[in-house]
């Protein structure tokens, strides 16, 4: 019951302390919440864009389009020179009448499509290839546009492959900017618990004079180590929650003329959580180094007596 | 209560502030350690209550052995020892019930209880009156005794204070020497010292002379 009393008093007097001084209280908040909020965003970020990633093709495919004029034959020869290739794994042939059909359907652009007097596309082939590597797609490339009827030849797949890789890469350095920023939580409420602890330094020698031990001096400072760090955790994650609804509408915006669908993956309940834990424990972590530290120095200060008298 | 045994103790430079003191002082006993300043008594006291530690001899405060005890320990056995600064040690920027009520939040009280204690101990130095008012209002004399309400409110099994009567004036000092006495005959065990052995005179209590660190 006593254990109990003394951190509900130590708890209650670390909010007072908050309490007391607004502004102060609101601005190291306010940093420790940026501070958190920054990778919170990345990660989001990197989620959706990953989602992205993961939703287009990123087989290594080469699109082979034929001239306007070309003829069924000409489709016929081309198509028997593309599956003679070592390296096309497979051909699938897209009829000019069947492309019209998909970007009907999958476009915004039916009615403009529906007003023209004849089709504008072409006889066209993807070819799924064995290789991606950049010489041999090029001479595939060179022979492929020397056939006869072919307009143009495509290997568009490079992008979406290298945008998976920097999305993996990026995933990889998220977690080394999680660590950096946590650690910069910790130092700055380190830095501010330590403050307190100077700014209370009479206040803790009397208290250690009539009875107080280390961890009786110790518990008010964790708890508002802890405190500012679960806050900074909430305000982070509204913060991150604001930015990521305003990128959100602009990416809309942006997109719907393009019929390309981007959504915002945000953090769900359970990793908000996680994040105002981690605030909390990052707190309490500089709070107890910061403490721990201060109270050496005045042990040191006082040059080998158990207290300051 | 309290016995010291073949007690030295040297500073950081190799001041000796104590040499082979030995001494015992039974519980509920009132001694007052004279001499002049320098003489080690401000030494003795804080050996005694577990402020400082000896740096060889033993002393022993109701059967523990203090040179033994670790640092928590030795913090808990403080709130057991009530003890009254010769510079008082308040915190000037707390009223006086904040100043007198420390200890008892450091020791887990329950509100309600904390705050009848309080008033009982600054009731009993006839501080009662001004529990809101700041230290830097108050006399010479007031912050004396509201270092001894201090020192009373956690009920201790002894009393030890370090020249209460230092700055004071004739009266105020043969008051608060008197307060002590009081104590005294509650039961409480009280070690105070003085350097001005007319304060004490009168009050039938056992004096013991320090002189150059040692026992006169």
């Amino acid at each position: 019951m006593i254990w109990l009393r003394m951190h509900a008093h130590a708890a209650l007097e670390a909010l007072g302390r908050l309490a007391r001084q607004p502004v102060a209280s609101a601005l190291s908040i306010l940093v420790l919440a940026i501070a958190i909020a920054l990778p919170v965003v990345a990660a989001v970020a990197l989620r959706s864009v990953g989602a992205a990633a993961a939703s287009m093709d990123t087989e290594p495919h080469v699109n082979v389009y034929l001239e306007l004029a070309a003829t069924d034959a000409d489709a016929r020869r081309v198509e028997h020179a593309l599956r003679a290739h070592p390296d096309a794994a497979r051909v699938r042939f897209v009829p000019r009448e069947q492309a019209l059909a998909e970007l009907k359907s999958t476009t915004h652009l039916a009615e403009i499509l529906a007003a023209l007097e004849r089709n504008p596309l072409p006889h066209a082939f993807t070819v799924r290839v064995r290789t991606t590597a950049a010489d041999r797609v090029a001479d595939m490339r060179a022979q492929w546009m020397k056939l006869p009827g072919v307009e143009q030849v495509q290997a568009d797949f490079e992008w979406s492959q290298r945008l998976a890789g920097w999305s993996a890469f990026a995933g990889r350095a998220l977690w080394g900017g999680w660590a950096l920023l946590g650690a910069a939580v910790a130092f700055i409420v380190g830095h501010l618990i330590r403050l307190q602890v100077v700014t209370r330094r009479q206040e803790i020698e009397v208290s250690q004079l009539v009875g107080a031990t280390a961890a009786d001096v110790r518990r008010p400072f964790l708890y508002h180590g802890m405190a500012q760090g679960l806050l900074a955790g909430a305000l982070a994650v509204g913060l991150a929650a604001a930015v990521a609804g305003w990128v959100g509408l602009e990416l809309q915006a942006l997109a719907n003329p393009h019929a390309f669908e981007f959504k915002i993956l945000f953090i769900d309940t359970s990793e908000a959580l996680a994040i105002l834990a981690a605030g909390a424990g990052l707190g309490l972590v500089g709070a107890w180094f910061a403490v721990s530290r201060e109270m050496r120095r005045f042990s040191g200060a006082r040059e080998g007596n158990l207290l300051p008298v | 209560m309290i016995q010291f045994s073949a007690v030295a103790k040297r500073y950081p430079g190799g001041q000796e502030a104590l040499r082979g003191v030995t001494l015992e002082i039974a519980a509920g006993e009132m001694v007052a350690v004279t001499g002049r300043s320098g003489a080690g008594k401000s030494t003795l006291l804080k050996l005694a209550a577990g402020i400082e530690r000896a740096s060889s001899g033993t002393v022993v405060v109701s059967g523990q052995n203090l040179g033994a005890l670790g640092e928590t320990a030795l913090a808990v056995l403080r709130r057991r020892i009530g003890f009254v600064f010769q510079d008082h040690k308040l915190l000037y920027d707390r009223n006086c019930f904040e100043n007198v009520v420390l200890p008892l939040r450091i020791a887990g009280f329950a509100r309600e209880e904390a705050a009848r204690r309080v008033r009982a101990a600054l009731d009993k130095v006839g501080l009662l009156a001004r529990e809101r008012a700041l230290p830097v209002a108050l006399s010479g004399g007031e912050q004396q005794r509201l270092c001894i309400a201090r020192a009373i409110v956690n009920r201790p099994m002894m009393l030890v204070a370090d020249e209460p009567t230092g700055n004071l004036d004739a009266d105020y000092a043969r008051a608060i020497v008197e307060l002590f006495a009081s104590f005294h005959q509650l039961g409480v065990t009280v070690l105070l010292s003085t350097h001005d052995e007319a304060s004490v005179a009168g009050l039938g209590c056992r004096r013991v002379g320090l002189a150059g660190g040692t026992l006169a």
